[in-house]
């Protein structure tokens, strides 16, 4: 290694030469399957549903993949304000153009031969006019903006998550305009074009104030709380659990509600412009309910950590682990602040929609709908539905923070990155499963005949982990005999108290009741809040 | 039978380790290490990097599990026992991962609620000796300012075993040789236990009563400081480590 070009490309890959690997096995898998399927000289008609599982899904995960890679972002807090491109290699002996240039140029190359091998080696449908080259500069443009965007230090936390969705989707809106119009390869590319050249100068003036160290701040936490952060100093915690929970709050708590109020009114404010398009309005306002858990998945990915200093670690930092608190109070701060994160999202969410939705005058759809479901339920039915679905959104929202704590508490860095990839490429193909079953009667009659015994496997599968864990946590000392019992009981109440709700707003015609039951069970959580303990005892000590 | 238990209670050891072994993958840090020490007194922990000073120390503070032998803090096994070890030792570490975000101010009434014999006039004493301003952000502190924030919440509520790791590093050569210095002998004379690791070893040699040589992770010399010093004749510390371990 004699010059800096050759050092970045060795520690990338160097660094990911397994994620490398398993990309190239994933391609020459797929390259192989085609081979095959072209030595018995048929050409199969796939279906929509099929290709999809083939191509988009692997193509994503690894597009994914490779923008996590090649932004350094797979060991940064990509909320925080301050640039993620590594400050060790920001005092290296060379020019900010090639810090900024040489991994975008290996990026860029890597998602043009990505696409270039996806070509030749995936089996497209026959109706399927396959591009030659957009795609190519395509996949360029987005990792090098990704890069671009990454490296840039922010006024305030957030505001690269915000920066980045508009960008991308805004180049994401003028391709698929394109597209719909009917654009050729050429001119497709000249619209594209410009945009790596572009990202470059962004990305080099990204690193340059990385180098300064110049970030913005426009103080946000200190202008709208100026009092709370003053009464701290002067603060008297009435217990250590209470001083543990508001470090907990202080550390993330604030990240999940201000992101959201970050999110929401960018949606909302679309409402003004399509409130005489019902479809519009109703996915506008479905959207916006979904913003708070889907947001959560990101904001716990960084609230497992400790220290909001340790960017790339996930073990706790001794200043923690040397409080003298049991685990378990560790754990129920993180769980507190959770819940109190979830309940001020949603407090936002409560009041930006109704005002949103009276404001831009379209509150009819969502009247409408509302009307309907409480002719066809009635309306105690219809209160219970409403008041259900928006428990299981408030609940989903504060178990998507507590589930990402219980990864980050394990301490281990590819297992918080990579359950987030995995669940993403996971939820993808659960999609796009869902679909190529609904495609067929038989296909879906096969399903339903095998959801029942399916669960029940599931809720076998939960059961003796359950039971596992808290063994366990009981020879460990993290849970005493009697909380325990304690757990198991509310536990069971929970799920009777589900099950309940679930056979008033469903008569026993539409499903059976024992189906009910084992939803109730899978759905209310055990395992991983039982582990928690456990796994914070193991990081804390190795 | 009081007086028994009283003296027993004396005599125990603050720290006892037990044929302590430590591997990280196949590389063994710590070496059937074996150590007491008992209450009151500085004791130094001297070591090249990567002798294994800070594996040690983490076992003490629990940090680390005992995956062979055992450690003991006040009788306890500190991974068994986080709270009761943790409430009495006062700890300065040698990463100092203070939260940035928190101001001097919040960090000490953080501390505080976790120490019930935190003492407030003492507190404000070394935060006034230290010149420590309660409304800065610790990230905006220099190195040094920070390693003092540490200290004063080390040692506020006078903890009977303080552990020092490297400590050092971040301090300039005045509040060594003063202020440090100064602290350490006072809180043995209180007859409390001090536990200071570092490879400076002129600094130990100054206020260390007790010096422990580690080397690869075996020890290789635990002895009272005049007691090396005098099987050496009157070496210095310095020469004495290069002549036992090699150099650092």
């Amino acid at each position: 290694m004699r010059t800096p070009a050759a050092a970045i490309a060795w520690e990338l890959r160097q660094r990911h030469r397994w994620g490398l690997i398993a990309l190239l096995a994933t391609i020459l898998t797929l390259g192989g399957i085609k081979i095959v399927v072209l030595m018995n000289h048929t050409h199969p008609e796939l279906g929509d549903k099929t290709f999809a599982l083939l191509v988009p899904v692997p193509l994503t995960a690894t597009v994914l993949y490779l923008l996590a890679v090649f932004t350094f972002g797979i060991s940064g807090d990509i909320a925080a304000r301050e640039s993620m491109y590594p400050s060790r290699m920001l005092v290296l002996p060379v020019r900010s153009a090639a810090l900024a240039g040489w991994p975008m140029l290996y990026g860029c190359v890597s998602m043009m031969l990505l696409w270039f091998a996806m070509r030749i080696a995936v089996i497209f449908p026959s109706a399927i006019d396959v591009p030659k080259y957009w795609p190519a500069l395509f996949g360029a443009t987005l990792l090098a903006w990704t890069q671009a965007l990454t490296w840039m230090p922010y006024p305030a936390r957030g505001i690269r998550i915000v920066v980045s969705i508009g960008l991308l989707v805004s180049i994401d809106i003028v391709v698929f305009t394109a597209l719909e119009n009917k654009a050729r390869e050429s001119t497709m590319l000249l619209l594209l074009a410009p945009f790596v050249p572009l990202a470059y100068v962004a990305a080099v003036s990204a690193v340059d104030r990385a180098r300064r160290g110049d970030v913005p701040n426009w103080g946000l936490a200190e202008r709208f709380a100026p009092a709370f952060a003053r009464s701290a100093i002067h603060r008297d915690f009435r217990s250590a659990p209470r001083a543990q929970l508001w470090f907990e709050w202080r550390q993330y708590g604030r990240s999940l509600p201000l992101l959201v109020g970050i999110v929401l009114p960018v949606g909302l404010s679309l409402l003004f412009l399509f409130h005489e398009a019902a479809v519009i309005v109703i996915e506008i306002v479905v959207a916006s309910l979904l913003a708070p858990p889907f947001t959560a998945i990101f904001v716990a990915a960084t609230a497992g950590k400790s220290s909001s200093n340790t960017s790339d670690s996930y073990g706790i930092t001794p200043f923690v682990a040397t409080r003298p608190i049991e685990d378990r109070a560790l754990v129920v701060a993180k769980w507190q602040t959770a819940l109190l994160s979830t309940l001020v999202a949603w407090a936002i969410v409560a009041v930006a929609v109704p005002v949103a939705l009276v404001w831009s005058d379209a509150t009819e759809p969502i009247l409408h709908i509302a009307r309907n479901v409480v002719a066809a339920l009635g309306r105690p039915r219809a209160i219970v539905l409403g008041l259900l679905i928006l428990a299981a959104l408030v609940g989903s929202t504060w178990k998507q923070l507590v589930q990402g704590f219980y990864i980050a508490m394990s301490g281990r860095d590819w297992a918080v990155k990579g359950i987030t990839f995995a669940t993403l490429a996971l939820v993808t193909a659960g999609f796009l499963g869902l679909g190529w079953i609904l495609d067929s009667r038989y296909r879906i009659a096969v399903a339903w005949g095998a959801i029942p015994w399916l669960m029940a496997v599931l809720v076998a599968l939960k059961l003796g982990l359950a039971m596992w864990v808290m063994q366990r946590g009981f020879e460990r000392g993290s849970f005493t005999g009697k909380q325990l019992i304690l757990i198991a009981a509310v536990w069971d109440v929970c799920i009777l108290a589900f099950y309940g709700v679930l056979a008033l707003i469903l008569p026993a015609i539409v499903v059976r009741r024992y189906f009910l039951l084992l939803v109730a069970i899978l759905v209310v959580p055990i395992v991983r809040l039982a582990a928690a303990p456990l796994a914070v005892g193991r990081n804390r000590h190795r | 039978m009081a007086s028994l238990q009283l003296s027993m209670t004396v005599a125990e050891p603050v720290i006892a380790v037990s044929d302590l072994t430590r591997r990280f993958g196949a590389r063994k840090v710590l070496s059937s290490v074996t150590l007491q020490i008992p209450r009151g007194g500085v004791y130094g922990l001297v070591g090249a990097n990567g002798a294994g000073k800070t594996t040690l120390i983490r076992h003490i503070l629990g940090l680390l599990r005992a995956e062979e032998g055992s450690v003991r803090v006040f009788g306890h096994d500190p991974v068994a026992n986080p709270v009761g070890v943790l409430s009495r030792i006062g700890y300065l570490s040698e990463e100092n991962d203070l939260p940035g975000w928190m101001r001097v101010g919040e960090l000490m009434r953080y501390t505080r609620a976790f120490y019930p014999a935190w003492d407030d006039a003492y507190a404000g004493e070394l935060r006034t000796m230290f010149a420590l301003d309660p409304a800065a952000r610790i990230r905006t502190l220099s190195k040094g300012q920070k390693a003092r924030a540490g200290l004063v919440v080390a040692l506020s509520y006078r903890p009977e075993l303080l552990v020092l790791d490297e400590p050092s590093s971040g301090l300039d050569p005045i509040v060594r040789r003063d202020i440090l210095g100064a602290v350490l002998r006072t809180i043995a004379d209180e007859g409390r236990t001090v536990l200071f690791s570092s490879h400076l070893l002129e600094e130990v040699e100054q206020v260390a009563d007790h010096v422990t040589m580690i080397r690869e992770g075996t020890i290789v010399l635990s002895a009272p400081l005049n007691e090396i010093k005098e099987a050496h004749g009157g070496a210095s510390l310095d020469e004495i480590f290069v002549k036992r371990i090699g150099g650092v």
